[in-house]
């Protein structure tokens, strides 16, 4: 969930969620009395606005004789940068607040072991069991070789490392992004689907290298309900691109800054909603 | 030459350490920028010349370290002999003043083998020269594997060091005394330690437990500073091998579906804090389960995470506070703060930061010096970046 904290409304992003009520069970009778009243309760979660931003300083010689147009690249690579950034943070935030669950599906015998089909399961089963909601509808059945009905589903944001670990699992529970009935369900990332999971990757997913019981790289894969985390910029300054002429540098006005900023809390709404399943790698890397 | 430079300066009071005898604490000083030059002027030293004692102290990034006997030094200090008179000295990469720049996570320090690890409670690991400072936090890997040892349970567990009772041990938050562990010793291969570099940047959150004590209200043990406040909300995930999976937040047999949840209500150091949920009948934490050789595939961790927070407020104002304080870290004592404005406690918080370290490692020639001074000495730091260096 992605939303916007209003202008002028502090430093810290505040949601509050309702506890359940006991349902009542338990039958009136004939007696003419009310039960007891129950007190509503509620859950509060803050998150604390953060700022970040980064520039570059250009020598107007350089404006003016670079042939690339350098005020366009570096204005795309810093928003590049910006955009890393607000992922990367999100990405560290889910990997130090949301509890794990160890891989122990796998053959490997590390802990956390590789993935296992029954690691898929059981992250799902957990979630379901949660009633966390799932991200994805499920996909019908069309009558195309090679195809499958895939099922509602929760995200798992995953490393482009485990790709191979997926296609090993190809037959035993893994379904490519090319056997769904329709591609055009898939995100661009999606690689794949296991049971009740659809599976992003990225390269820039969260590892933890040498660090398993054995030594082997560790990943965190996590598993999402839709209302498990959410992602809360500042009103009106989700993005900035700054372009300061060099007239505004020294007396000689040389030099030019571009930069960008932006601000950005994350938390976890519902910390039952998420899991990290943390695993290791069964196949080798390239280089 | 000096519209973009950036310059900053500070002073602080010592804690720790003894002129002569024993190290200082490290010493992090949080910046809006990595400097590339530091200073530093320790005014009790430099006011009172006695052995050891180092009133001055450079480090500059543009100069490359300079390797004596295989080990690189880069900090020149200033060091008063047996006289006293001042001489000169230096102190090793990252020992005496290093930069840093916290904003990802998982990055580790250099492997170091480890000799061996002590049935104790905390459990004492042996590694020469392992340079650790208690606060740093450590993951062990290749320990007792396949065996039937449960010295393997603290394989890829994140342990914030308790106690450094000497240059070659450190003490971790694991009660390794249960009749099934069995001592390690003689280095054992693959048996290996290194130091989680930024593992607080973004608090409170997801922790190991290590320990607990059941009863009407619940004690528990974390393996890491558990960056909790008194009034936080957290919840329980613990797999039924460590015993008491009756706390877990799910399920809920009276209302069904609804987690439940505990308050902190006291914090007694910076592992250690009481829930106010009532334990009585669940069954007694163990980490003596008998293992076998193929338990620890897949063994998930207990767990304690953070979910909601006080709902009573913003930070105290003390004496010594800044009028708005930001959040704090770790639990209970050498609390700093974040490099954030204001927030309510226990909010969830951004911690990256970047800024210099003042190191405890001992000087090159009088290895009974420190640059970080000794407790209650008082030092001024100036920290730069500069617009042009050459090289």
């Amino acid at each position: 969930m992605k939303i916007s904290m209003p202008a002028n409304g502090g430093t810290t992003c505040r949601f509050m969620r309702p506890r359940a009520l006991q349902p009542p069970t338990v039958q009136l009778g004939n007696s003419g009395i009310d039960p007891p009243a129950q007190v509503p309760q509620r859950d509060i979660i803050d998150a604390q606005m953060a700022f970040f931003g980064t520039g570059c300083i250009i020598n107007e010689q350089v404006i003016l004789q670079d042939q690339e147009g350098v005020l366009a690249w570096v204005s795309e690579r810093l928003a590049v940068a910006m955009r890393q950034a607000e992922d990367l943070i999100l990405r560290d935030y889910i990997v130090s607040a949301a509890s794990q669950i160890f891989a122990g599906g796998g053959s490997n015998g590390d802990n956390p072991t590789n993935l296992g089909v029954s690691d898929f399961s059981l992250v799902a089963t957990t979630l379901d069991t949660n009633n966390a909601y799932k991200f994805m509808s499920g996909i019908e059945g069309e009558n195309k070789f090679g195809t499958s009905p895939i099922r509602s589903a929760y995200f798992m944001l995953s490393s482009t490392e485990l790709q191979s670990d997926f296609d090993g699992l190809v037959g035993a529970g893994f379904q490519s992004l090319w056997n769904y009935p329709s591609t055009m369900s898939g995100l661009p990332s999606e690689y794949g689907n296991v049971f009740n999971i659809r599976i992003l990757t990225s390269s820039e997913a969260p590892v933890a290298r040498g660090s398993s019981a054995k030594g082997s790289d560790v990943y965190y894969n996590s598993v999402l309900g839709k209302q498990a985390i959410t992602h809360i910029n500042q009103d009106g300054y989700s993005m900035n691109l700054i372009y300061r002429d060099p007239y505004y540098s020294g007396m000689l006005a040389q030099n030019a800054t571009l930069a960008v900023k932006f601000a950005q809390a994350q938390a976890l709404t519902q910390d039952t909603a998420i899991r990290n399943l943390v695993s290791t790698r069964l196949s080798s890397l390239g280089v | 030459m000096a519209e973009y430079s950036r310059l900053a300066k500070g002073s602080y009071t010592v804690s720790g350490g003894t002129l002569g005898v024993s190290a200082p604490s490290v010493k992090i000083v949080n910046l809006p920028f990595k400097p590339d030059y530091v200073e530093l002027i320790n005014y009790t030293q430099a006011a009172t010349p006695a052995q050891h004692g180092i009133p001055f102290a450079f480090w500059d990034a543009s100069v490359p370290p300079l390797v004596i006997s295989s080990v690189s030094y880069d900090t020149v200090i200033e060091i008063f002999n047996a006289t006293p008179v001042l001489t000169t000295d230096m102190v090793k990469v990252g020992g005496g003043i290093s930069v840093f720049s916290g904003g990802l996570s998982q990055q580790f320090g250099a492997t170091q083998q480890i000799i061996g690890i002590t049935k104790a409670s905390p459990a004492r690991v042996n590694v020469t020269a392992h340079g650790y400072s208690v606060g740093d936090t450590v993951i062990m890997q290749g320990l007792a594997l396949a065996t039937t040892n449960n010295m393997q349970l603290l394989n890829g567990v994140p342990f914030t060091i308790v106690t450094v009772s000497d240059a070659n041990h450190f003490d971790v938050q694991w009660d390794s005394t249960g009749s099934n562990y069995t001592a390690l010793s003689a280095s054992p291969a693959g048996a290996l330690v290194k130091k989680v570099l930024y593992p607080f940047l973004y608090v409170p959150e997801d922790n190991v437990i290590t320990a607990m004590t059941l009863g009407s209200t619940t004690t528990v043990q974390t393996s890491m500073y558990s960056n909790l406040e008194v009034g936080q909300e957290v919840a329980f995930r613990v797999p039924s091998f460590w015993g008491p999976f009756q706390l877990n937040s799910l399920p809920n047999v009276i209302i069904p579906g609804s987690p439940i949840y505990g308050y902190v209500t006291s914090i007694t150091d910076n592992w250690t804090f009481v829930v106010n949920i009532n334990s009585s009948a669940a069954m007694a934490f163990t980490n003596n389960a008998t293992m076998t050789a193929a338990t620890l595939p897949g063994l998930t961790y207990a767990q304690i995470v953070a979910v909601g927070d006080v709902n009573t407020g913003g930070n105290l104002i003390t004496a010594t506070s800044p009028l708005y304080p930001s959040p704090q870290f770790p639990g209970s004592t050498n609390r700093v703060p974040t490099i954030n404005g204001p927030a309510i406690r226990g909010a969830f918080v951004n911690n990256t930061s970047q800024g210099f370290i003042i190191g405890n490692a001992a000087s090159r020639t009088d290895t009974s010096s420190w640059v970080g001074g000794s407790n209650g000495d008082v030092i001024e730091w100036r920290a730069y970046l500069h617009d042009f260096s050459s090289p």
